[in-house]
Formats: C-alpha cells, sequence, structure tokens
C-alpha cells in the first residue's frame, strides 16, 4: 500500500514550493476536511490557517492550524459562507491563497472571482468553468456537444410546441424530470407510450405545486443504476489526466455512504472507457484543478454523463490509497501555476481502497440527525486503516452541520482483504455520547449484495432491514444491564451498604 | 426492584447486591442472581466480567445516561430514578410533553401558550435535514408553555411544548 502524501514527491515539492506565489493558505471550511487539508500544507512547509465559527472552537483544524480565525454569522453555516469575513482573515493573516474543501464556497463562482480580485489565489477552476459545471443543462449541452455520452432526452425548452413527440422518440423506460426541480419531487417514470400524455400532465402539475414552474424535460430511464465516478486533475496548460474512478452506488436519500475504488462493475475495457471519456471531458473544457465527473451506469454498461464536480470530493482518499497520488498537494502544485508533474502512464492503480461516512445519525430512526457530547472516542488503528476526523473527545456534535463526523478508509490488496480490514475498524471504531452509524455500515458491508459488488442507488431502500436495529440476544443484554448497573453509583452504594449475604451467613451455606 | 434502566423502548427492572467476589445482578424475569463485576483500567476501558466470562468493553456516563461499546457496537441505556418513576406512574403522562423526535429547528408556530387545541392537531412545524414536520397535538388540552421560538435550534427530545388538561366548566380548581 502507498502512504499518503508519498515521500519522494513531498520532498520534490517541498523544494518548489519554496517559490511559490503563496507561502500561506487559509482553509475556508471546517471539520475533517480542513484536517486533511492543513495536513498536506503543512507537510510542504507552508502556513496554514483557518477560520473558525466559536461553535468549532474545540475543533482539531482548530488546534492544528498555524493561525485560527474566529468569524460570526446569523448560524455557524452563514459564518463559513460568508466571502467578506474569509477574504478580511486572508487580508490579516497575510495568506497568499485560499482552499475552499467542499460544500460551502468550493462551487461559487462568485467566491472563486473575489479571491482572484483581491489579489489572492483560489485553489481551485476558474470562475467560467464553475460555472459552466454548475449550470446543468448548460454542462449537459457542452459535453454533448463534444461527443460525449449523455441519456437520450427531451427538453421541453428547446421547442414547447413538439414537446411531446420528442419525448416519444427517447427510448422507454422515460423518466419526466420537472425543469426546475431536485431531491427526486416530482420526478414519474413512464415504461410505456400510451402513458406519456397522462403522465406529462401529473408530473406538470406537480412541478407547479413544488417548484412553480410546470416546465419539463424527459430522459432515457436506467433500471437500478450505479453512480460511478471518475477522479480527474487538470493544470490548465493543457494537461488532464484522470485519477481512475470511484463506485458510489451505496446511498441514502441521495447522499453517498460508502464508496470505494476500484468498482466492482468495471471490466478492464469498460473501466478504460468510462476513465478516457471524463479525462476528455475535462480536456474540453480546458479544465484546471482537481474534479469529479459522474455518470450514471446502467445494468447493460452503458453510462451516461451526470454531472462534473468542480472541487475536491468528499470521498477523494480512496483515489490516493490506490495511485498514491496526495490530491491536495496536486490541487496546490496546479493553483501554483505548476504543469502537472506526471503523465497518464504514470498513473498506476494498485490495490482496492474503500470509504465509510461516519455520520452522527441514527439509521434505525430513517436516518435522522443524532446529536450529543462525544464522551469517549476511540478509533482503529492498524494495516491498510485510515481515519481523517473532524471530531476529538469534549466536543459536541450538534445540529448545527452537516451529521458527518470522519472517514473510515480502509485499503488491501483487493476487496476481500479490505472489507475483513473494513469489518474490524468499524468494530474498534467507538465513539461515546452521539449515537453514530457505525453498527449500520457493518451490516451494510456484511450484507451478501455488497460482498458480491451488486449494488445499485436504491440498493439500501430494496432492503431496509440493514437499516433496522437488529433484537439484542439476551446474553449482550445482561452484559449491557451488568455494565450499567456497575457504573451507576445509586445502584453499586446501595449494593455495598448491605454486607454479602454469604459472608453473614457463613459456614452454613451448603 | 427499585431501580430500572431503559434500554431502546424497553424498561428492565434489577437490582444488584454483593457477592463474594464482585456483585450479582438480579433481574425481574431471572429467579437466579447473574455474578458480575467491572474493573475500570486506566486506559479509559473496563474489563467486564458476567456469569465467570471477561471482555473488554468501553463504558461512558453522563447524568443519567449511560454509554458502553461492547463487541464492536454502541449503546445507550438511561438509569430510571427509582422517586421520578413512581411519580411519572402516579400523575401526569407524556402527553403532557410535546418533544422533538430529532434535533432540528422550529419554523413555525401555530399555537400560543393558553390556547386550547384538540388531539391531532397541528401544534409546529420543526425542520430538520432539510425535511419539514409537523408537530400534531397528542391529545385535548391546553398550552401551557411554548419553550422555543421560530429560528431556534434544539437537540432530539428536547421539551418544545407543554399541554395541561382542559379546565371542565362548572367544576372547581
Amino acid at each position: 500500500m502507498k502512504s499518503i502524501p508519498d515521500p519522494a514527491i513531498l520532498e520534490a515539492t517541498r523544494s518548489h514550493a519554496a517559490e511559490w506565489p503563496f507561502r500561506s493558505v487559509l482553509i475556508a471550511n471546517r471539520g475533517e476536511i480542513a484536517v486533511r487539508i492543513l495536513r498536506t500544507v503543512q507537510a510542504l512547509g507552508l502556513k496554514g490557517v483557518v477560520v473558525y465559527h466559536a461553535a468549532d472552537r474545540k475543533a482539531p483544524a482548530v488546534q492544528m492550524a498555524d493561525q485560527a480565525i474566529e468569524i460570526t454569522g446569523a448560524t455557524p453555516v452563514a459564518a463559513y459562507l460568508d466571502a467578506k469575513q474569509i477574504l478580511a482573515a486572508a487580508k490579516t493573516s497575510g495568506a497568499g491563497a485560499i482552499h475552499p474543501g467542499y460544500g460551502f464556497l468550493s462551487e461559487n463562482a462568485g467566491f472563486a472571482r473575489a479571491v482572484a480580485e483581491a489579489g489572492l489565489i483560489f485553489v481551485g477552476p476558474t470562475p467560467e468553468q464553475i460555472e459552466l459545471m454548475g449550470d446543468k443543462v448548460r454542462a449537459r449541452a457542452f459535453v454533448a456537444r463534444g461527443g460525449f455520452p449523455v441519456a437520450p432526452s427531451a427538453i421541453e425548452d428547446d421547442d414547447p410546441a413538439s414537446f411531446a413527440e420528442r419525448a416519444l422518440k427517447v427510448p422507454f423506460p422515460l423518466l419526466i424530470k420537472p425543469a426546475a426541480g431536485g431531491g427526486g419531487k416530482g420526478m414519474r417514470v413512464v415504461r410505456e407510450a400510451a402513458q406519456l400524455k397522462g403522465e406529462i400532465e401529473r408530473a406538470r402539475s406537480e412541478g407547479q405545486r413544488y417548484f412553480g414552474d410546470g416546465r419539463l424535460y424527459v430522459e432515457r430511464y436506467i433500471e437500478n443504476p450505479r453512480h460511478i465516478e471518475v477522479q480527474v486533475l487538470g493544470d490548465g496548460h493543457g494537461n488532464v489526466v484522470h485519477l481512475f474512478e470511484r463506485e458510489c452506488s451505496v446511498q441514502r436519500r441521495f447522499q453517498k455512504i460508502v464508496e470505494e475504488t476500484p468498482s466492482p462493475a468495471l471490466n478492464p475495457e469498460l473501466r478504460k472507457r468510462i476513465c478516457e471519456t471524463a479525462a476528455g471531458i475535462a480536456r474540453e473544457a480546458g479544465y484546471r484543478n482537481a474534479g469529479t465527473v459522474e455518470f450514471i451506469f446502467g445494468t447493460g454498461g452503458e453510462f451516461y454523463f451526470l454531472e462534473m464536480n468542480t472541487r475536491l470530493q468528499v470521498e477523494h482518499p480512496v483515489t490516493e490509497m490506490i495511485t498514491g497520488k496526495d490530491l491536495v498537494l496536486e490541487q496546490l502544485r496546479v493553483a501554483a501555476g505548476e504543469p502537472l508533474g506526471f503523465t497518464q502512464e504514470q498513473v498506476t492503480s494498485q490495490g482496492h481502497s474503500i470509504e465509510f461516512r461516519i455520520y452522527a445519525e441514527d439509521a434505525s430512526r430513517g436516518y435522522t440527525p443524532t446529536t450529543g457530547p462525544v464522551l469517549v472516542l476511540r478509533t482503529p488503528q492498524g494495516e491498510g486503516v485510515r481515519v481523517d476526523s473532524g471530531i476529538v473527545e469534549g466536543q459536541d456534535v450538534t445540529a448545527a452541520f452537516d451529521p458527518m463526523l470522519a472517514k473510515l478508509i480502509v485499503t488491501g490488496k483487493d476487496r476481500g482483504e479490505a472489507i475483513a480490514r473494513a469489518d474490524k475498524a468499524l468494530g474498534e471504531y467507538a465513539l461515546l455520547g452521539c449515537v453514530t452509524n457505525t453498527a449500520f455500515l457493518r451490516r451494510l458491508l456484511n450484507h451478501q449484495a455488497f460482498i458480491d459488488g451488486q449494488v445499485h442507488t436504491g440498493f439500501l431502500d430494496a432492503h431496509p432491514e440493514i437499516a433496522a436495529q437488529p433484537e439484542l440476544n439476551e446474553a449482550t443484554l445482561h452484559k449491557l444491564l451488568a455494565a450499567a448497573a456497575l457504573v451507576t453509583r445509586p445502584m453499586r452504594d446501595v449494593a455495598d451498604l448491605v454486607p454479602d449475604m454469604h459472608a453473614a451467613i457463613g459456614g452454613w451455606s451448603n | 426492584m427499585h431501580h430500572a434502566f431503559k434500554l431502546e423502548d424497553s424498561e428492565y427492572n434489577l437490582e444488584l447486591s454483593r457477592a463474594e467476589a464482585g456483585y450479582r445482578l438480579h433481574l425481574a424475569d431471572r429467579t437466579v442472581p447473574v455474578p458480575v463485576n467491572l474493573h475500570l483500567e486506566d486506559d479509559g476501558s473496563a474489563m467486564l466480567t458476567v456469569n465467570g466470562r471477561s471482555e473488554k468493553v468501553l463504558v461512558a456516563t453522563r447524568g443519567d445516561d449511560v454509554y458502553i461499546h461492547l463487541g464492536g457496537v454502541a449503546y445507550q441505556l438511561r438509569y430510571e430514578h427509582p422517586l421520578q418513576r413512581l411519580a411519572a406512574q402516579s400523575q401526569g403522562s407524556a402527553d403532557d410533553h410535546v418533544r422533538a423526535p430529532m434535533p432540528g429547528s422550529l419554523v413555525a408556530l401555530h399555537a400560543k401558550p393558553g390556547q386550547a387545541v384538540v388531539r391531532g392537531e397541528s401544534l409546529l412545524v420543526m425542520e430538520s435535514m432539510k425535511m419539514e414536520t409537523t408537530i400534531a397535538a397528542p391529545r385535548d388540552g391546553v398550552i401551557e408553555a411554548v419553550h422555543f421560538a421560530v429560528g431556534q435550534t434544539f437537540d432530539r427530545d428536547a421539551l418544545l411544548l407543554s399541554l395541561v388538561a382542559a379546565a371542565v366548566e362548572g367544576k372547581k380548581s
């Protein structure tokens, strides 16, 4: 297994870094990703600055940073979205570059522009690239124009009069989507041409009701789809490489929970094709920075462009573990204006890596978020185990932020070894004080369909038993009650007051 | 049995007594007590012995909550105070307290103190995970107090609203 960052690459980059246009990087984020970025920034000999809201005062990134600047907001999240305060903090601290992480301002073209206007370097793509990929309809048209696969579709806005006629030409089954929609609302599957007209009427009225906008589009519906994405990296000098794919099909509420690479669904030929397609799309856009091209992948091996994320992805560590490339280091190098330090042929994949997102949530109660103090935190260690964590003991998990607490990344020489190591590591991940999803992740990991690699985005909905709280067996119940009774003062005190019956009765006891 | 723990939705009655070495756990559904003991180690873990078999556990407490990591799974139990249990049995009901089913924030309030409500009537709307949930009155009654304002956030089980029985006409206090 490869160590991140690779000591040789780190050493070589450190010497360049002395001449970079920035010597200090401000991280406009929080939680585990702020820690992750800081680690590479500091390893390169650069100064790492973070901004933080008071709710994060005890967070590990704040402790680890060379400088931490408090920002305020109407809500904690609002603070991290406040470009003005973040730019002011960069000025105060003398930071020459801003790394946005993921979420928050990472895909905000206005922020990227404001950073440049302030004379600072944005560790990310150009504002124009963010805008292009941020507009789903434009991005899709751009990709289609380049000759890359997009799902066959008909868009009402193109010519409302011929919409129904054009929709009929899309291969069935179809998915009708509201043009203004999101989150699965108002979507309808149509399996037969005869139903199309009626379903368009219903979808229109739903779109009107949910979004105040009745415009629609239809696209080919992929049954039991997988979500496969490809990591790309471009330097803005015309060099673009891919760093292989990630399979992210295990999702709940349209959010990923487990990601792995390589994808169990791809044979070498398909793998090459999907990865080259992604690199081609990024090249077409002259892409600069780390990015992810997402595809929907059908059971027949067909795949279509879904969207491109123009930032570092939550699940980037699995790619690092199998390629040995430090993606944050590469982002910084590109931001400094350097060309990529390697060619496509020099990117190789070795072993298998799986990431588990540790959430403060109760899977058995519909994945609802949980809160509480972090009283005890023990993280697993050992061969192939990496923990990217945003929490420490003594912190509180609150409802103020996204419920993701940490990521467990487990790597092995093959998928079987990675799964076995992950099962052990998840059992060793102990957080007391707030319910997490680790027991659920273990049930998922040990489910036959997961072991066989037979998952799709609707997998958890199709198997609600994985999320359900398993019945407690009597032996476990007795152990729990014993431990609880023995640490509860009123119970132990009462017991200690009364002398042992056996001792009192003495020799009579037989 | 005076002591009890709540685990998930069940309540377990139990008693602890001393044995020559360690303790005995008396369970409501078992006539023979179980020999038990717990040794706290320096590293925060503990050695739990039940029926002569020992294993390593992690235990933490906070107020009446007991958290245990056992066999790779974390559990949460709550100690039920004998007096509170007695009080709960003799008067008042959980229906007087409207609690948050999940952490979130208050989006809209449809009731104010002094207002009479009927069972099923919408009291408030909360938001969690970008989804809105309407909380309805668990029974007929009068709103005694509202404990949060619109925009405020709260944890799961937070007391959102208290109800009292509606005054019956013609009856003195």
